[in-house]
């Protein structure tokens, strides 16, 4: 349907152009060979590889670069071209060939590349980090020529291609990068439309946009026309740096070294920012003037924080309204009260039990005994009878009570009131910060009342201030402080002396200089690699050496390297606390040591077991020689060890890994 | 409501309500145009469709002035205060000359004839600056910065001095090579990697950076074997390498402990912040560090869009790519893409 719609002539389906990545479909990304032989047909049609080869020679835009999602579909793409109608003119092929003939010479393993009568008959090669690099070469070599019309390439290997060409095809602009799937930035689209035009050969370059499943408009026009991102500095204390430099400087020199980083001149710069807001703040705080004391905003915090205490202490009483609290001095047993009606003896006074609200209990007419709120007496009286008090209801002994009755009875409807004067300016407790008195000067304190007044507002500035002062501390004292983190583990593991001096050990683990160096050091410590042969030391370090999680199968287990793996990974669990343990896979293990234990295996039989593109397993083994190499730089404290890793190295560099330095 | 009516009220809406309508429960939607929200929200599940629908209901009763609903009523500007200018919009812009065509996009496409290669200002400035200063190079790819590069080589090796030229990647280093040995002849390069020297004598030596970090270690430890006292100029290819996430802090180190005496030359593409880095280079280094930037491209780049039928347009309204100054898509382009979209929602495609 979707080359209906299209107008598409061509046959094969076009969804071929694009490896499904749709995070949709969970099952794709983990097994992404099984599914793709089922087009999934809710893939949105992208142009046929063909036909935009044919787009692009009718309009003269080639040679052109394609820059593809994935390796897989540049494979396909280029498997599009087989068996077509128009291939390019027999001179053209020939100068294919020769270019191709004279590469050979210098690098054998082109000769029987699959690819070959692809580019010779069409014009066009795939270029991806899947080729060996000797095949890559040879691509690039070509479209320096002149010879290709298009090559088909992985957005991910930008930076590696070094060829221009007139025309650079973009088809996407998000691209998946570590199982998320992230937009380009605009360095990095600049990075691809970079390809476009070649000085000397081109008037102009250009940029052809095409459509796919994971393309939007918005971010490539804006990576077209914006201003590239800033870059950030990315920078790592580690342990081989750690002892580099503490071989040869002392530590007091360390902090002068570390200060002249990428990472500190920007901290810095982001600590200037914050200081000159620090100086702002300062100098509103400075408005304040002088007050009594030096330091006025603490102290006036610990002294109403110290209000604030003593108040919770006597919390009953602070929460009255001030009338109330002035009455209850009066609200004694035996004094006379006017209610809203009539008058009342109080019998007792006490605290409500949840709000500790104070509360009254009143004997009134005809005895009835009543319990109030201290807020329903209207009027205090200036009566107080004689009632002597019990713990229990009634509350006064059965004697009073009667008395009391009595005289209530014989109350004149009119009584002279208790005139109660209030104390209005009671924000503070005058008794409480009388007690303060002695603790604290500002009770009696002349700038007190600016205090009062000023102290919120300022006690933020000198809040903020206190943020940004720790905050730039921070900044400036931060990559020491990492630095000295990874002094103490090294210290802990006999590295370095307490004085922070090289110990023995420390002087040669410094020369192992590559990812997870404590986790090789602490092996070589441990004696795990102790008459091991040359081939299990290479698989121990490939598989340490190999951090990528690409699927993979090797057919090539045994069970020595099997129990070595095992220990391995053990000492890296025990080490995850101070080093991010390597994946240790056994299947990438399995095929450096093949490499190395059969020397006469010839490299394709090497390469047809496993589903690892080619490329990958170079890449493998050529960071595996480098691990070797730092092993072998030990030839002065492990002349065993090294002697091995001398033979590993030797024993791989052959075949394709002998053809470049 | 029916499917016909509920489209055609969700067509009366601007396009920020319907996000609005599809948030939370359209995957993706901040990524969709109008159609395809429309499309996508009919073929939600019956009960987020009834939300939807009253929702709708509830923005259809709403006054049409607040097209915003979702942000508090602006208080009135004073009277007096001047009207404040319209806020200069990027994309939206009223353009003022015509479009391209697709003929005109497609003009001057060709070979030019050969003429005898005349550096650039930019490029003569940076090799003469190199002998008394350390210079970064930020310009666009493509535009020259291996002439500096070999140029610089070739005077540093008249000057009896030696010269390390590091990259990122030992594909490139292996491309250098043989780039290298073309011109200077084979026995004046050496290459180094983790476990090979070939012709490390050379006066100029080709390695990664991880390679060169390792040499000034064992330099400043003092147990060399290499002679850094004749060293006059390292290249760092790549610079933007600084800020890759694993390996950027070997650039770091290296630029740091770079002997005094040698000048570096950090070739990279563009980046936003050239000028912090030569900064950084002027603060810590003994030597100044003059920074060459520009963003002119020697080959002039033009965008075009290509749609599956095969059909081309111009990418950008205007002919040339222009920096900085926002864009404005070309009408037919849009046309092109929003067809696109349209048609990748058939009903074999949805999901």
């Amino acid at each position: 349907m979707s080359y209906l719609l299209t107008g598409h002539r061509s046959v094969i389906p076009t969804q071929l152009l694009h490896e499904s990545k749709s995070p949709s479909i969970g099952g794709l990304l983990c097994a992404p060979d099984k599914f793709l032989l089922h087009f999934p047909p809710f893939m949105p049609p992208a142009i046929h590889p063909v036909d935009l080869l044919h787009v692009l020679r009718h309009q003269r835009l080639t040679p052109a670069i394609v820059f593809l999602t994935s390796r897989r579909a540049c494979d396909e793409a280029i498997a599009c071209f087989e068996h077509r109608q128009n291939p390019i003119p027999p001179t053209r092929s020939a100068a294919i060939t020769d270019v191709l003939d004279k590469m050979t010479a210098e690098y054998p393993s082109i000769a029987n590349h699959p690819l070959i009568p692809t580019v010779q008959h069409y014009g066009v090669a795939a270029h991806h980090a899947g080729h060996l690099p000797s095949w890559k070469i040879a691509v690039e070599e070509l479209m320096r020529q002149g010879c290709l019309d298009a090559v088909f390439a992985t957005t991910t290997l930008a930076a590696g291609v070094d060829f221009p060409a007139r025309t650079v095809v973009i088809t996407q602009s998000s691209v998946r990068k570590d199982r998320d799937i992230t937009e380009l930035t605009v360095n990095e689209i600049q990075q691809l439309a970079g390809r476009g035009g070649r000085r000397g050969k081109d008037y102009v370059g250009f940029v052809v946009v095409t459509p796919s499943p994971y393309i939007d408009l918005g971010p490539i026009a804006n990576g077209l026309t914006n201003h590239p991102e800033p870059i950030d500095s990315q920078f790592v204390v580690s342990y081989p740096m750690v002892l580099n430099l503490l071989k040869a400087h002392s530590i007091d020199h360390i902090q002068p070294i570390l200060e002249k980083s990428f990472a500190q001149f920007q901290l810095n710069q982001r600590a200037d920012a914050y200081e000159t807001k620090l100086d702002d703040v300062e100098t509103q705080l400075e408005t304040y003037g002088q007050r009594e004391c030096a330091d006025w905003i603490a102290q006036w915090q610990s002294f109403s924080l110290a209000k604030k205490r003593r108040s919770h202490h006597r919390r009953k009483t602070q929460h009255d309204p001030p009338e109330i609290s002035a009455q209850l001095a009066f609200l004694t047993p035996g004094r006379a009260v006017e209610l809203s009606k009539d008058h009342a003896i109080v019998l007792r006074q006490y605290r409500s039990r949840g709000q500790g609200a104070p509360m009254l209990t009143v004997m009134r007419n005809g005895g009835r005994i009543i319990e109030y709120p201290a807020s329903a007496v209207t009027a205090v009286i200036d009566e107080v009878i004689d009632v002597t008090e019990s713990h229990r209801f009634p509350w006064c002994t059965p004697q009073s009570l009667n008395h009391a009755i009595e005289t209530l009875e014989q109350f004149p409807a009119r009584l002279r009131r208790l005139p109660i004067r209030v104390n209005q300016d009671g924000a503070d407790n005058p008794v409480l910060t009388e007690t303060l008195k002695d603790e604290f000067p500002c009770p009696t304190c002349p700038s007190r009342p600016a205090c009062q007044k000023d102290h919120p507002q300022a006690l933020k500035l000198r809040q903020e201030e206190h943020r940004l002062t720790k905050t730039i501390h921070a900044m400036r004292t931060e990559l020491w402080h990492r630095f000295q983190q990874h002094v103490e583990v090294l210290q802990k593991f006999g590295y370095l002396t307490p004085a922070c001096q090289l110990t023995s050990e420390g002087d040669w683990a410094r020369l192992i200089r590559i990812n997870h160096s404590l986790l090789i050091t602490e092996l070589i410590r441990m004696g795990a690699f102790e008459g091991i042969t040359a081939s299990l030391l290479a698989g121990v370090l490939a598989s340490i050496a190999h951090d990528d999680d690409r699927p993979a199968s090797f057919p090539g287990r045994h069970p020595a390297l099997t129990s070595t793996l095992g220990q391995v990974r053990k000492v890296a669990h025990s080490l995850s606390a101070y080093e991010e343990p390597p994946l240790l896979r056994w299947d990438v293990a399995a095929i450096a040591d093949r490499w190395i234990a059969e020397p006469a295996l010839p490299w394709n039989e090497l390469i047809r077991p496993t589903t690892m593109a080619e490329g990958d397993v170079y890449r493998l083994l050529a960071r595996t020689l480098e691990y070797l190499s730092q092993v072998h730089g030990l030839k002065a404290t492990h002349p065993g060890l090294a002697g091995v890793a001398r033979d590993a190295m030797d024993l791989m560099r052959r075949d394709v890994l002998q053809e470049l330095p | 409501m029916t499917n016909d009516e509920l489209t055609q009220h969700l067509a009366g809406l601007p396009v920020s309500l319907l996000h609005r309508l599809a948030k939370n429960r359209v995957h993706r939607h901040f990524r969709m145009g109008k159609t395809r929200l429309i499309q996508s929200l009919l073929a939600l599940s019956p009960g987020q469709r009834a939300e939807i629908e009253t929702t709708l209901t509830s923005f259809l009763q709403e006054p049409p002035r607040s097209s915003k609903p979702d942000r508090p009523a602006k208080p009135n500007p004073q009277p007096d205060a001047p009207p404040r200018p319209a806020p200069p919009s990027r994309h939206h812009h009223v353009p003022t000359e015509p479009a391209i065509g697709t003929k005109a996009l497609l003009e001057g496409l060709g070979v030019p004839p050969p003429r005898p290669f005349k550096p650039d200002d930019w490029q003569r400035d940076a090799i003469d600056r190199l002998t008394t200063t350390d210079v970064i190079l930020s310009v666009p790819t493509g535009s020259g910065k291996t002439y500096v590069a070999i140029e610089a080589m070739r005077r540093a090796i008249e000057a009896e001095r030696t010269v390390i030229y590091t990259s990122p990647l030992k594909a490139l280093s292996n491309t250098k090579l043989t780039e290298f040995s073309q011109l200077f002849g084979a026995d004046q390069v050496g290459i180094l990697t983790g476990d090979r020297r070939d012709n490390p004598q050379a006066p100029i030596l080709i390695m990664t950076t991880e390679i060169l970090r390792n040499l000034l270690y064992d330099a400043a430890s003092g147990e060399i074997d290499m002679r850094l006292d004749t060293l006059g100029l390292i290249i760092l290819d790549e610079s933007q390498f600084l800020a890759d996430a694993e390996r950027g802090v070997v650039w770091e180190e290296t630029i740091i402990f770079a002997p005094a005496q040698s000048r570096l030359l950090l070739l990279s593409a563009s980046i936003g912040n050239p000028d912090e880095i030569a900064a950084w280079i002027n603060s810590i280094r003994s030597t100044s560090c003059h920074l060459i930037h520009h963003r002119n491209r020697s080959v002039p780049l033009r965008a075009a869009y290509l749609d599956p039928s095969g059909k081309l347009a111009p990418f950008f309204r205007a002919r040339d790519i222009a920096h900085g100054k926002g864009f404005v898509l070309h009408p037919e382009t849009k046309r092109l893409f929003a067809n696109y979209e349209d048609r990748t929602l058939g009903p074999r495609y949805r999901r």
